[in-house]
């Protein structure tokens, strides 16, 4: 009994070589497959959700994204929609928004780049205020908070 | 207590160490230069060439000289220093900045760091998602590759990633080192069990804010590596919060107590891998027949891993990092290297060679990409 202990244990520090030599040569695709499990993906709290509408002008694409109310175990009361304009974004962003796709502008919302200074009109009022509203590398984005009642 | 057993000399001659030394010399020159050292650049050939052979030296004295802490203590400190320094260094040349703004986490371009894996872990079960802002894959410090290399360095060394592969644990590892006498001597041993509340506390408000809570409020090495831009009092308070814990547990308290403060008291990661070391094969051991009871092993431990207690019962705590300070300290050499399975007080040698070659080709390896980074921009100062 004693000598299977050892052999098993020797056995084990062996597989750990071996797992320590193979790591760094085999460390993308083992990444790769890794990043293909269920799990790995990211939140939408921090992709701001899929995009649900885009509006496209002249020069400019705003992305109207899935309303985010995600929970551990369920859905929350409050959450927030995100909208990304990118292309060639104007100096003053001024556009009403339908968040829930019912043919009602919910809010609209104004942005002065040069100035950075955002401001929002509810027309609903299941929406909050501006959460976040900043200059992105492809364009603006401004988060707006939610809640469900 | 049979004073007259013999040590085992973990001591090589130059030669015998040289042959050691011969795998670790020809996987590292692989792995740093690719197989084909390139000095069209000086500066990153020389930086290159440096940390090959800053890497082999060292281990070729842990095999002659027969003493493992301080020489894995140089890499480790390097390897956390120029983390840093690569890291602001690429912050500066991308954000000009050492914060990140609100539109670096819309977009998801936070480096991940292996510290927020705790809080993952519910989420990841519960939502099916990741709560980091950062990238699954692709791009610098991806989630899934960090994640990936601590999983299998925590399976084969377990809390040994907190002393050979962690790369914040060189900071406090380092101010413990300043100082020859403790100022501060009498510490409870139980605030070792710290950072599993704090991993509780952690993983819990992860889970229930979907944030990452540790990050965004209590890791004190925000302060050497990037933290929110300060433009609330939200985030002033954070900023005022990592500068602190950095202050007090990464240098202060290290320094006075000669003991790795963040590591034992705060860090939630280091509970998990405490645990972990209960299916690593590497551990140490305590062989009872030769040990004196002299307790320097506890004396010096700097992760509070052994108690006289466990001097006593021949066994060292799930704390222990294979620092491989005691190792060192014990002049009889009755604690050792060792392999799960394998009896304390026999195997010594092989244990330990096994074991170095192991835990140092980790180190030498996930290390040398930093370091290598951190010497070319020196010498681009220098020359």
């Amino acid at each position: 009994m004693k000598n299977v202990r050892i052999i098993a244990g020797i056995c084990w520090a062996i597989a750990g070589l071996i797992l320590i030599i193979i790591l760094f040569p085999g460390l993308n695709s083992f990444s790769v497959s890794f990043s293909k499990l269920p799990f790995m993906k990211l939140n939408p709290r921090y992709t701001g959700g899929e995009i649900a509408t885009q509006l496209i002008s002249e020069k400019c694409t705003l992305d109207i994204r899935k309303p985010v109310f995600s929970g551990l175990l369920k859905e929350r009361n409050s959450g927030f929609v995100q909208l990304d304009w990118h292309g060639t974004v104007p100096g003053i962003i001024k556009d009403s928004i339908d968040y829930d796709n019912d043919g009602k502008k919910d809010f609209c919302i104004e942005v002065n780049r040069a100035k950075s200074e955002s401001g929002i009109q509810l027309y609903n009022s299941k929406v909050k205020k501006i959460l976040i509203s900043t200059p992105a590398s492809y364009g603006w984005a401004v988060r707006v908070g939610l809640s469900k009642e | 207590m049979d004073n007259s057993l013999k040590t085992v000399a973990l001591r090589k001659s130059f030669g015998k160490s040289l042959l050691y030394t011969l795998p670790m010399f020809l996987i590292t020159f692989m792995f740093i230069t690719g197989g084909k050292p390139n000095f069209s650049d000086p500066a990153s050939g020389l930086a290159m060439l440096t940390v090959f052979l800053l890497v082999n030296v060292l281990y070729f004295s842990m095999h002659f000289t027969g003493k493992t802490d301080k020489y894995r203590a140089i890499l480790f400190i390097i390897f956390a220093m120029s983390l840093s320094y690569t890291l602001i260094h690429n912050m500066l040349q991308v954000r000009q900045s050492m914060s990140f703004s609100q539109a670096d986490i819309l977009e998801c371009k936070i480096p991940f760091c292996h510290l927020v894996i705790p809080m993952m872990i519910l989420p990841a079960a519960f939502t099916k998602s990741i709560i980091f802002p950062g990238s699954i894959i692709g791009g610098f410090a991806n989630i899934s590759s960090m994640v990936v290399l601590w999983v299998i360095a925590t399976i084969v060394l377990g809390r040994g990633f907190c002393s050979w592969g962690c790369f914040y644990g060189g900071w406090d590892d380092g101010f413990s080192r300043l100082r020859k006498r403790r100022v501060i001597k009498n510490i409870s041993e139980l605030w070792k069990w710290m950072p599993f509340a704090v991993l509780i506390m952690v993983m819990l408000s992860a889970a229930l804010t979907l944030m990452p809570t540790y990050c965004s409020w209590i890791c004190p090495f925000k302060a050497v590596t990037e933290f929110e831009k300060v433009t609330s009092v939200e985030s002033a308070t954070k900023a005022g919060i990592f500068l602190s814990l950095f202050g007090g547990l990464v240098i202060a308290l290290p320094v006075m107590t000669k003991k790795r403060t963040q590591c034992s008291f705060l860090c939630p990661l280091g509970a998990i891998n405490s645990l972990s070391n209960k299916i690593t094969p590497f551990t140490v051991k305590i062989d009872k027949n030769s040990c004196n009871e002299c307790f320097k092993c506890v004396e010096v431990c700097p992760l509070f891993a052994i108690t006289r207690e466990d001097v006593k019962k021949g066994n060292v705590s799930l704390f222990c990092s294979k620092c491989g300070k005691c190792v060192d300290a014990c002049s009889r050499k009755a604690i050792h290297y060792g392999i799960k399975g394998i009896p304390a007080g026999t195997m010594k040698n092989f244990s330990r060679n096994l074991f170095l070659f192991v835990s140092f080709l980790f180190m030498a390896i996930f290390s040398s990409g930093s370091i290598i980074s951190t010497f070319q921009g020196l010498f681009k100062l220098i020359f």
